[in-house]
């Protein structure tokens, strides 16, 4: 009897032994504990979900599930899910754009979260701005975006080619400076019979559209000289869409559009990246996606031979106060936030908030991070300054020489003085769906730009009017990094 | 237990309390939220602005754009699949060699969820990488922007609900035409009738009836088209190809506007309602005719 006694003490001895040593490898220990996360459908950013997922796991013992929505479905799924104030998600990913609307819904970042080495490594862009609604902080940034763009050195740095553009244009093929510059580059390799356009945009409707064009827009209507004046009058909220500096822009986004692969118009970012990886066209603009896809050798026939540059820009832009062009001693480059970056946050319906902000912190730390950004296709972009200054990082995918121009335009793009900023909104989806409409018809020229344009200022005004003039002056205001109105 | 034994109140009334508050009191919800501004994003606290939804919709043109595409799509998708349907049906029924396989081969499409047939047709009608184009490049002739047009975008979404739902009427016009009496035939023959004659006089009026329930049928489904359209052009280019659920579906579950969608819900029934009366009226004196 005693000895059975015995042998029973050894055993859960050492049974509860082993179990304190397994729970010692989960710091903190969520063992038990299943985080569902709502994501786009991968692989960009669900896989850098994932990524982080199984980091957390690692650490944890938690799990998480990743589940994923198409582009077009995911701000309904999430809006359903948080206007029910149910916990169906314990994490959302979502357009920093879409803030606005789900800040009633979310949990504040935990304050320990808002300060550290880490906190201070988050790029100011994101930290101070694109994660703050109304000083406070609801969200992380888990993705720097930042539109810039990309060329094919191999055509660019080609004697023939510069000696023929140059004869052509008059003036020397390099990164354009100006929008101008960059369609004469379009028009000059626009070789269909060779396999080779000009460049590639997104046209599609519902294929992240607006944002091209509102890069192009950025140049002629995002004016330092009335900051924040871009998409509305900071002072009235009238909506400027319709200003000349727009009309510019759509004209040019058209002009683009017929520069492209003959498909062109079906475009949505996706075929944008696998039209420049495969040496398909000779530039583009977007995401920093497109750098990191096509200097992947698996992924793409221009390795080796990518280059990168900030946006181009314009030495006349929109005042939307004087009603005025205002004329600049040179070209102010314009580079666009266009997205913001994917944010993730943690519903208040949630019911493992602690866990999940602990997992939060492990996918947005440096480590992480750093390893996502690099990883072509995870849809992370650089959003830490650690990301842009590990130069031994991207060695593993880009030359010393293409590293340093990604690098490069992805740092000078965000810090940059007159970098504009993307438009935050509560109703955010009913104003660019209105932008999504008219450019499509613009594109297949049924309308004309101005009336395009003006059809989208009109129910900008009217959405404005219906939601409370001031209260969207005060989120725009808030939004665009300026003071409250008195 | 008689007939009138008042006990017979006690097992029928909740029963029919169930079912009209599971099924009227949505829609009386609707309704009164159809009267209502009322959005969920940005918040707004609901205030009545009583027939202000209709009237907003009504001088909307998407709305009319909507409708004429919805009507368009539905007319001449119907029409096609109709024609066909009965083609195929009659030679299905008159006994055709490998007649069994057919029957088998052409219900598939109708099995299939029209999800998966809009993806397959996305990829068919890709412009670069779609079957299609490549079939015409491989004769020289130019690629066709079958879905960024939308011309051809609408074109296109018929195609696909002729190919899917001409199996349904193949399949009830072909019951349809077992059932029909041999011996009216034979008289037929008697008289020396000529196929055709057979087809007009016989076989066209005493399915009829069959016919106009088939039609009434795939109208309204069609008129409910959602999936193939979203899948295939998300209603673009433009707002070219958008039908009224999926224009329906935009303003409730993207924009939230739920006051204004409800009304919209309540406007489409009233023109599926004003169809289908006048479908009826229509028909109702040759279907007299056949009692």
């Amino acid at each position: 009897m005693l000895r059975r006694t015995f042998l029973m003490l050894t055993t859960s001895l050492a049974m509860a032994c082993a179990a304190s040593q397994a729970n010692a490898a989960c710091s903190p220990d969520y063992t038990g504990v299943t985080l569902t996360v709502a994501s786009q459908t991968g692989p960009y950013i669900a896989s850098a979900l994932k990524l982080g997922a199984d980091e957390w796991a690692k650490k944890t013992c938690g799990k998480v599930n990743v589940v994923e929505f198409p582009w077009s479905e995911l701000y309904p799924k999430i809006a359903t899910s948080l206007t029910a104030s149910d916990a169906t998600f314990d994490l959302v990913s979502f357009a920093p754009a879409w803030l606005p609307d789900f800040v009633p819904y979310l949990s504040e970042m935990p304050k320990e979260m808002q300060s550290g080495k880490d906190w201070d490594d988050i790029e100011p862009a994101y930290r101070e701005r694109l994660m703050v609604w109304e000083g406070k902080i609801y969200s992380q940034s888990m993705d720097g975006d930042v539109h810039t763009y990309t060329y094919r050195t191999d055509l660019f740095s080609d004697p023939k080619e510069k000696d023929a553009f140059k004869a052509k244009y008059g003036y020397d093929l390099a990164p354009p400076k100006t929008w101008k510059q960059y369609l004469d580059i379009a028009e000059f390799f626009q070789r269909p019979d060779k396999g080779l356009w000009g460049t590639a945009e997104a046209f599609r409707r519902g294929g992240q559209q607006f944002w091209f064009f509102f890069s192009h827009a950025a140049a002629y209507a995002n004016n330092p000289n009335y900051p924040g004046a871009m998409f509305f009058d900071p002072e009235t909220m009238d909506a400027q869409i319709n200003n000349p500096g727009w009309v510019k822009g759509l004209e040019e986004y058209i002009r683009a559009s017929k520069l492209g692969p003959p498909n062109a118009l079906n475009f949505s970012f996706g075929e944008v990246n696998a039209a420049v990886a495969g040496g398909q066209v000779a530039e583009s603009i977007g995401w920093g996606d497109t750098g990191v896809i096509a200097a992947d050798p698996k992924q793409s026939k221009i390795s080796g031979k990518v280059g990168s540059a900030m946006l181009p820009g314009s030495d006349e832009i929109w005042n939307a106060k004087t009603k005025k062009w205002d004329k600049f001693p040179s070209v102010l480059p314009g580079p666009f936030m266009a997205f913001g970056g994917w944010q993730i946050a943690v519903p208040k319906a949630g019911k493992n908030q602690q866990a999940a902000w602990d997992f939060v912190k492990t996918l947005t730390s440096p480590e992480v991070s750093g390893q996502a950004a690099i990883t072509g296709g995870s849809g992370v972009n650089p959003y830490r300054k650690s990301h842009t200054a590990n130069l031994q990082l991207w060695s593993k995918i880009f030359s010393p020489e293409e590293a340093k121009e990604y690098l490069g335009a992805q740092s000078d793009s965000i810090n940059a003085k007159n970098v504009a900023l993307d438009m935050r909104l509560p109703g955010y989806f009913s104003y660019t769906e209105v932008v999504e409409i008219e450019l499509g018809k613009a594109l297949a020229g049924q309308t004309t730009p101005q009336a395009a344009l003006d059809a989208m200022a009109k129910e900008w005004n009217r959405l404005t009017d219906e939601f409370g003039r001031a209260k969207q002056l005060a989120a725009y205001r808030a939004a665009m990094g300026l003071p409250p109105k008195n | 237990m008689m007939r009138n034994d008042p006990i017979k109140h006690v097992f029928i009334w909740p029963a029919v309390l169930v079912v009209l508050a599971i099924s009227i009191f949505p829609l009386i919800y609707s309704l009164t939220t159809s009267f209502l501004s009322y959005r969920l994003i940005p918040p707004i606290p609901p205030r009545v602005v009583w027939l202000g939804n209709y009237a907003t919709l009504l001088q909307e043109p998407r709305f009319w754009n909507a409708i004429f595409t919805t009507t368009l799509i539905a007319f001449i998708a119907v029409g096609l699949q109709y024609a066909i349907g009965f083609g195929v049906a009659l030679a299905l029924n008159a006994r055709v060699p490998g007649e069994r396989l057919f029957r088998v081969a052409l219900l598939l499409p109708m099995l299939l969820a029209p999800v998966a047939v809009a993806l397959v047709a996305r990829m068919m009608f890709n412009p670069t990488m779609g079957p299609l184009n490549q079939f015409l490049s491989k004769f020289g002739l130019v690629n066709l922007p079958f879905l960024t047009n939308g011309h051809w975008a609408l074109a296109c979404i018929i195609a696909v609900e002729v190919w899917q739902w001409t199996p349904f009427v193949i399949l009830m016009m072909l019951a349809g035409l077992q059932t029909l009496p041999e011996d009216v035939y034979e008289a037929a023959e008697l008289e020396n009738a000529s196929a055709w004659q057979q087809f007009w006089g016989i076989t066209f009026p005493m399915l009829l009836p069959i016919s106009a329930a088939i039609v009434f049928i795939r109208l309204i489904e069609s008129y409910k088209i959602m999936d193939t359209v979203f899948v295939m052009t998300g209603g673009g280019p433009g707002v070219d190809t958008e039908t009224l659920t999926l224009f329906a579906y935009q303003e409730g579950f993207k924009k939230f506007n739920l006051g204004y969608t409800s009304a919209l819900s309540f406007l489409f029934l009233i023109a599926i309602t004003i169809i289908g009366v006048t479908y009826l009226a229509l028909l109702r004196p040759h279907l007299e005719k056949r009692r």
